[in-house]
């Protein structure tokens, strides 16, 4: 099996994201895929390096994150996916083998994918001093065993990586397919993937190696200017945008799949409407659990079905939490309207 | 205070030492369940020196230590079963006030400066606690006065509490957040006055290190290699796992290989046992009790039974040393052998 203690850490190589510096601790390296199989589903993963997003406030923050298609030379779009935020999200079936190829131009930088909450091989975890930073294309092999909410995000640096985008949602049906939660469990009309997340801009101008050597970064102190729902601002555009705000009819059940993709503690409230929470991190709960908020800490997934009986505009609001004194620093706003 | 400190050289530390009769070779927390109620008897000296952190730095500790020559941060791991009389001797070496609490079962008083004092108290319920310093708080808890207690169900050797899932192994993690302002000021004999800005993250008083640092795999250093913290086990070697919070922010435990099995929080057994990867620890003295089953990693295709993982916290800055370093933080390693 593959052996850490034979991994050769690479020392000041060229930095990128930015460009200069010179990254410590981390690991180049693209080997084969241990016992590859055809798989029955596969995605193709690039790089971008050079994404933004526009908040409320007219401001302009540089966000990374994964193409769909493969491009691994750090330009936008040329795996023709675009730069999303979040990224691409990937869909899978209860059971599938699945192939997740992710390409990095190793002369620019380094990067992985951790699909967390899969657990597979350590070859296939994605996490960079376990296994390796991926140098060209590397295939991640697992097999998708338990229906619900995930989320793939790099897992290079990854206290700077993360927190610049680098991550999308992960769902896994079960055989029934998309409208059904889990074999057994609830079906829904409507669906929502809801990634809370914060925003510390003064993070986002920095090399994708920043830190690993050594220097203060200030990652011990995140200190968040903006509040997002799947990768949209917070303060007003989620209240309405159809990617994060929803809109159904009495009668319809709605599965939200909230994801706390920030660091900071969360508190998702639901606006008077109560949730009854099926699955959380994946695993069906042994018995349902009805609750009107959700406080929530880091990469905490919670699959929630609501069946409004009531018309109306129901607005919910995730508070993000100061991880020492629990203080409200931000607020991420969007709504379930019912018909 | 500061002219006694002025007098002598503090000790100075490569990284918390581990000193623990309790412990056995392999770091495993060891029992032996036992028909009668038995008595413990402890001794502590409350010691200061230095311990250096990640990136070079010395910062100042306090610990309930093993003898008057050493800085152990946090304190033994302690083991005893419900019904068992524990005694506790305190010395305390240094000129500050202190006391020993464990919260809703004793609570020493204080122990003066240069003096000494023993504490006797009955455990009555199982579960996992914190025994700390509750003067001067949460200062004198923060600067490293702290450590875990496990009281077993009496006459069992594998349950959390009488009827619990049962383990075959346990350990007890102590994580603590460092503010190094706020430690020096301590060692000054002030209050802090500046807000808590932790700026490195230790579980049982040491932070990981990674393949190419001359400390990776030194299991007196690398929180990934210490006896203590690095869960090691075969398929089907179900671990408790004790998670006990002495510092002051709220945490996001992640484990990579396998869901653990979530038994209680805050010491509340859990009437619904979820499976779960990430779950929030709360902070100042909030504890988590999971079982980590050492089953074959569900997504693993074809399946294994080896590996190493992680289990870090998700609340990336805990993963940092110094403002940067990452991977140096609060983290330490799961092995499938």
């Amino acid at each position: 099996m593959f052996n850490i203690d034979k991994a050769v850490p690479m020392m000041g190589m060229g930095g990128g994201g930015g460009g200069g510096g010179g990254a410590c601790y981390t690991y180049p390296d693209a080997p084969a895929t241990p016992g590859e199989v055809t798989p029955d589903v596969t995605f193709d993963r690039g790089i971008y390096m050079n994404g933004s997003i526009t908040m409320d406030d007219g401001v302009s923050i540089e966000i990374w994150g994964f193409t769909d298609g493969g491009g691994g030379m750090g330009g936008g779009g040329m795996g023709g996916g675009g730069n999303q935020f979040p990224s691409p999200a990937m869909r899978v079936t209860e059971g599938q083998v699945v192939h997740t190829n992710l390409s990095v131009n190793g002369m620019m930088w380094l990067h992985t994918i951790h699909h967390h909450g899969i657990e597979p091989s350590q070859e296939n975890d994605g996490v960079g001093h376990y296994s390796f930073d991926v140098d060209g294309t590397y295939t991640y092999q697992w097999k998708a065993s338990h229906a619900g909410t995930y989320f793939y995000h790099c897992h290079t640096n990854t206290v700077l990586h993360a927190e610049m985008g680098m991550y999308g949602g992960l769902i896994i049906d079960p055989p029934e397919g998309p409208g059904t939660l889990h074999s057994g469990g609830p079906t829904y009309d409507v669906e929502a993937i809801w990634a809370c997340d914060e925003i510390d801009s003064s993070w986002h101008n920095k090399n994708w190696d920043a830190g690993t050597c050594g220097g203060d970064e200030g990652f011990n102190s995140l200190n968040p200017d903006y509040f997002i729902i799947t990768g949209v601002d917070g303060a007003q555009s989620a209240l309405t945008n159809p990617a994060v705000a929803v809109t159904m009819n009495r009668g319809q059940k709605l599965l939200v799949r909230y994801i706390c993709a920030g660091y900071l503690p969360q508190r998702i409230n639901f606006g008077g409407l109560t949730a009854t929470i099926h699955i959380s991190d994946g695993r069906v709960l042994p018995n349902p659990v009805q609750v009107t908020e959700i406080e929530a800490s880091s990469a905490e997934r919670y699959d929630c079905i609501f069946e409004p009986t009531e018309a109306g505009v129901y607005e919910v609001s995730c508070d993000f939490l100061d991880w020492v004194t629990g203080a409200v620093v931000g607020t991420a706003r969007t709504r379930i309207t019912v018909n | 205070m500061n002219k006694r400190m002025g007098r002598r050289n503090f000790l100075k530390f490569s990284s918390a030492g581990i000193a623990s009769t309790l412990l056995g070779s392999s770091g495993l927390i060891s029992w032996s369940p036992r028909a009668q109620a038995a008595t413990i008897n402890q001794i502590f000296y409350i010691t200061e020196g230095y311990i250096t952190q990640p990136d070079g730095v010395d910062v100042y500790f306090k610990g309930f230590s093993t003898d008057t020559n050493s800085l152990t941060v946090p304190g033994a791991q302690l083991i005893a079963q419900e019904g068992d009389t524990v005694n506790i001797t305190i010395n305390n070496t240094l000129g500050t006030d202190h006391n020993f609490v464990i919260d809703g079962v004793v609570d020493s008083g204080v122990i003066a400066g240069g003096s000494s004092k023993t504490i006797s108290f009955t455990v009555n319920k199982a579960g996992s606690y914190l025994y700390y310093d509750g003067l001067n708080a949460p200062y004198n808890r923060l600067v490293g006065l702290h450590g875990a207690l496990a009281v077993m169900p009496s006459g069992s050797s594998n349950e959390l509490y009488a009827g619990s899932a049962t383990f075959v192994q346990q350990y007890s993690w102590v994580t603590n957040d460092i503010d190094p302002v706020w430690h020096d000021e301590i060692r000054l004999g002030r209050t802090p006055g500046t807000t808590f800005t932790p700026y490195y993250f230790t579980i049982n008083g040491r932070s990981m290190r990674v393949p190419g640092h001359p400390d990776y795999a030194n299991p007196d250093i690398d929180s990934g290699y210490a006896l203590d913290t690095r869960l090691e086990g075969s398929i089907g070697d179900r671990t408790l796992v004790r998670i006990l919070n002495a510092g002051q922010c709220m945490h996001s435990v992640h484990f990579h290989a396998n869901h653990v099995e979530w038994l209680a929080r805050n010491g509340q057994a859990r009437a619904d046992v979820w499976k779960k990867d990430t779950l929030l620890l709360p902070n100042n003295k909030g504890s988590l009790d999971v079982i980590y089953p050492y089953e074959i990693p569900p997504d693993s295709w074809p399946q294994v039974t080896t590996g190493s993982f992680p289990m870090h916290f998700h609340d990336e800055m805990t993963q940092t040393a110094g403002g940067g370093l990452y991977q140096f933080g609060l983290a330490t390693t799961i092995a499938f052998k």
